[in-house]
């Protein structure tokens, strides 16, 4: 998408402009974990030296910003009638450093959560955001270029691009290029430039972990069926923990729960992330399991991701962030595995 | 930015998953399942159509969907049938009148293509607690009598104490516009009427295949017989509608619980055609289940 605007901002301006925003209302950018160093994570920066703008990837994706694992919906009273009450927070807040493939994320679920009929949920949380993109270098788990999210700008605000001794910033709305105002900027020159298309290209350049095939005709490959034995294959060794929707960027699944207030007057309606590959995902009351089966539910997240939504909303539900890979427990890699299905399909003809 | 959210909230294009308040104005508790009626607080016409569900809450328990038994025709109150299977549907068959519960909906596409089934002879197929949503259905043919032809109803239950409605199913038996046949898996020593399955009674009917329309609902199994059976009395997949139930978490097609393939059961159905069904993998393992499946309900018994 081409911007708006291109700016050039040095580091100790950044910072200083990371100081301006976060005098008038909250900054959740990449952090390091103090427990865990090496590993990062999306919240609340205290100071601007808190932001890790060379943080790879991060451990959940910034979906949990915007609809949080457990969010609050409604509360409620045992009284007669009940008396409800829907909780809405409205506070404006800055998502910082999100990379391109989270960028992609978002807006899958942008598409996801508008399409009729919309939920107001989601898009309260979104019109509360000003979102900064940041560029990015792959690791070995890294596909974007697989999915056509390396280059992705929608939706944010801003986005950076790192170059030496500072950012190239990209405008891409009225908000961003209000919040540009708080920073001491420059126009930015041939060289500049140069630098920043340098970083895109050495990051595509970089990219190891590939499809073999285009998504169109991964799709097809998953609606002619046929791949029981790779399903099996994968399901032999998956546990069904559920770590890889928790981690993915595009998972959208849900639960909504009870629970009470200490006092037992009342209580809390929230709702929780869920996962298709839990055993009891598509249980009902009588106890009829639809999708009874591992090998089943592995298939099902293949095929939520590359065939049906894929097909609904003209957009793979993958980001090729590569978080499912780094979370499984067990190394089940989303490239190997459509790899082989791809194989698999090759070799049926 | 308080202000436009509670607007939104108010508009019904916009879910905030949010119930509205209902209060229970009676309650009828037969062995294996209790009809509970309702009406919303402003009482207004719910406004659903046969085979449509809503989602139910038991504030501190949760929220459950569950089919409207009720026609919309008799539109002062609505009714949904509940057998006491999980943490939710226990406490709505716990609950009595002047009790309130939290409604979203009516969702789903609604029944059987009611406009399509006019001046057709309509077959009715229920198995066990498949008779509620179908009862729906029932209702609204008898109120609109002259609209449709022969309504044909096949009622099946596991013993005859399961039986449902069953002040009602007498009446039925007795009504010159219903041809209602009754059957029981496993009659017990009172029990005088028809024994086994649904299929039993449908391979006696008379049927005119091309001027009738079947909707069926039951358990998964059932579903794949009945099919055989319509199919080869000459009805073709176009006119046998199937109302499906799978765990539906938002009733809108988002929470992903529901999914058939490329469907969301609760947004796209929960009523469908066979002939769509046929095509869809997942439908079929259902109807004929995993060996591991069946082994597991042989332990269970």
């Amino acid at each position: 998408m081409t911007p708006r605007g291109i700016q050039i901002i040095s580091g100790p301006d950044f910072n200083m402009f990371l100081e301006a925003i976060m005098a008038v209302q909250t900054v959740i950018g990449p952090r390091e974990r103090g427990d865990q160093p090496g590993y990062y994570l999306f919240s609340r920066l205290q100071r601007a030296e808190d932001f890790a703008p060379g943080y790879k990837t991060t451990t959940l994706p910034p979906k949990k910003i915007l609809a949080s694992p457990k969010e609050k919906l409604f509360s409620f009273t045992f009284d007669k009638p009940p008396r409800l009450r829907l909780h809405v927070d409205a506070s404006p807040f800055v998502l910082l450093g999100v990379h391109p493939c989270d960028l992609a994320g978002i807006d899958a679920l942008d598409h996801a959560y508008a399409h009729p009929p919309a939920e107001m949920r989601w898009s309260a949380n979104r019109k509360r955001a000003t979102i900064i993109g940041l560029d990015c270098q792959p690791d070995a788990y890294c596909f974007c270029s697989s999915v056509g999210t390396d280059a992705a700008r929608i939706p944010c605000d801003l986005f950076l691009t790192p170059i030496d001794h500072g950012y190239l910033a990209e405008i891409h709305s009225d908000r961003g290029r209000q919040l540009l105002q708080k920073a001491n900027t420059s126009n930015a020159g041939e060289e500049e430039l140069a630098a920043a298309k340098r970083w895109r290209q050495q990051k595509v350049e970089r990219i190891r972990a590939k499809f073999d095939a285009p998504l169109e005709r991964i799709a097809d490959i998953l609606e002619t069926g046929g791949l029981t034995p790779t399903w099996k294959e994968t399901a032999k060794r998956c546990y069904s923990c559920g770590s890889c929707n928790t981690a993915c960027p595009t998972c959208f699944c849900f639960d909504m729960i009870d629970e009470l207030d200490p006092d037992l007057r009342g209580g809390t309606r929230y709702r929780t992330w869920d996962s298709c590959q839990l055993l009891d995902f598509a249980m009902v009351a009588g106890g009829h399991n639809f999708r009874g089966e591992r090998w089943q539910r592995v298939r099902h997240r293949w095929q939520r991701k590359f065939l049906y939504l894929f097909r609904q909303f003209g957009r793979p539900y993958c980001t090729g962030c590569g978080r499912c890979s780094r979370a499984c427990t067990v190394d089940i890699n989303i490239v190997d595995v459509t790899n082989q299905l791809i194989a698999a399909a090759k070799m049926e003809g | 930015m308080a202000a436009p959210d509670r607007q939104q909230a108010a508009d019904i294009s916009i879910i905030s998953y949010m119930p509205e308040r209902a209060k229970v104005i009676s309650t009828h508790r037969e062995s294996s399942a209790t009809t509970i009626e309702l009406v919303l607080e402003d009482g207004r016409p719910l406004h659903h159509s046969p085979g449509q569900f809503v989602q139910v809450s038991v504030f501190g328990y949760g929220e459950a969907p569950l089919s409207l038994c009720s026609s919309p025709t008799r539109s002062e109150s609505f009714s949904i049938c509940v057998q006491p299977k999980g943490n939710v549907s226990r406490a709505i068959t716990a609950l009595s009148s002047g009790d309130w519960v939290g409604i979203r909906g009516p969702y789903g596409q609604g029944f059987f293509p009611i406009d399509q089934m006019r001046r057709k002879n309509v077959l009715l197929v229920a198995g066990g607690i498949g008779i509620a949503p179908l009862r729906s259905l029932i209702h609204f043919i008898c109120d609109k009598q002259k609209d449709y032809g022969r309504l044909q109803v096949v009622y099946g239950a596991k013993t005859p104490s399961t039986l449902l409605f069953q002040k009602e199913t007498a009446q039925w038996v007795e009504n010159p516009h219903l041809d209602f046949y009754l059957t029981v898996d496993q009659p017990d020593k009172t029990w005088q009427g028809r024994t086994g399955v649904v299929t039993e009674p449908l391979r006696e009917m008379d049927l005119a295949p091309d001027n009738t329309i079947a909707a069926i609902c039951g358990p998964p199994v059932m579903f794949r017989f009945v099919a055989m059976e319509l199919l080869q009395k000459g009805l073709s997949g176009e006119n046998i509608y199937f109302s499906l139930e799978r765990r539906f978490k938002c009733g809108i097609g988002k929470c992903g619980h529901c999914q058939l393939n490329d469907l969301y059961v609760c947004r796209d159905g929960p009523v469908f055609r066979y002939s769509d069904l046929q095509t869809r993998k997942e439908a079929g393992e259902a109807w004929v289940p995993e060996k591991a499946q069946d082994a597991a309900k042989e332990e269970k018994r």
